[in-house]
């Protein structure tokens, strides 16, 4: 196991262009990590995301677009201190990288930066883990949230 | 031990595990058992005196502990602070897993509704 790494791997039964869809929208983000996600899905974008109540004890938090190259390809940087470029050692750069595979996608999430980041950013990560406890919390919002979906050609 | 004392020993365990020349030599005192300054140094392209200080700060953080050997010191892993370090990053993984497993089923409930 590398220290300071994070690496996971999902087969997905959906195309490259849902899935990056899903990975990099701000739309779908807030479906599946923050309650709130604000900025423009292409490179340099900056905006925040928001882990409860804006303004009511949540927690906002920077991000910043570092690479869209669709559907191959989606990065970003986040927890670096507002107004501060986001580079190594003040964030945490998450990348997923799609492959075409038998009909569907091979997602892979890598999440670094922890080693120059130190042990409180681990912690920090662990708490958003709370946010939405598991499929107690999400299945109900999957169901609605299914049911508003457009059909596209 | 108060809360802001147990956050720095937690900052430094983290940045202890960070360097890659303590990874491994934390590698080789889990393979050897034990170890010294000395006969670590001739597995490793760094000095005995390096060795030295690298192991003092794997001891300050009591990932390993030191029993007095000759003019040396040998060093052992606990095993149970490298756990705690280990698990810490175990469970960003596991907050990833089930991000993961939302995007999949948000992915292909989109993918079927185009499909009917």
């Amino acid at each position: 196991m590398e220290f300071g790494t994070v690496e996971r791997e999902i087969y997905v039964e959906a195309s490259p262009e849902v899935v990056f869809e899903v990975v990099s929208s701000p739309k779908h983000l807030e479906r599946w990590w923050p309650d709130e996600a604000r900025y423009e899905p292409v490179p340099g974008s900056t905006g925040e995301i928001v882990f409860g109540e804006r303004g009511g004890g949540g927690a906002v938090v920077q991000f910043t677009v570092v690479d869209a190259q669709p559907p191959r390809t989606f990065s970003f940087r986040w927890t670096q201190p507002a107004g501060e470029p986001p580079v190594d050692g003040n964030s945490l750069l998450v990348t997923f990288d799609l492959t075409p595979s038998g009909g569907g996608t091979l997602l892979k999430m890598t999440e670094s930066g922890f080693r120059e980041m130190g042990w409180e950013i681990a912690v920090l990560e662990q708490q958003y883990q709370d946010h939405v406890t598991g499929w107690d919390f999400y299945l109900p919002r999957l169901a609605s949230y299914v049911a508003t979906l457009e059909v596209r050609p | 031990m108060s809360e802001a004392v147990l956050e720095r020993i937690d900052d430094d365990l983290w940045s202890a595990i960070g360097d890659p020349t303590r990874r491994r030599i934390l590698d080789l005192l889990l393979v050897d058992g034990d170890g010294t300054a000395t006969t670590l140094s001739e597995q490793l392209p760094v000095t005995r005196q390096a060795v030295a200080k690298h192991l003092g700060v794997l001891d300050r953080v009591a990932l390993v502990w030191a029993t007095p050997a000759g003019r040396e010191k040998r060093y052992r892993v606990d095993d149970a602070q490298l756990a705690r370090a280990a698990a810490q990053l175990a469970s960003v993984g596991s907050a990833w897993d089930a991000r993961l497993q939302r995007i999949k089923q948000i992915a292909e409930a989109i993918q079927r509704s185009q499909e009917d």
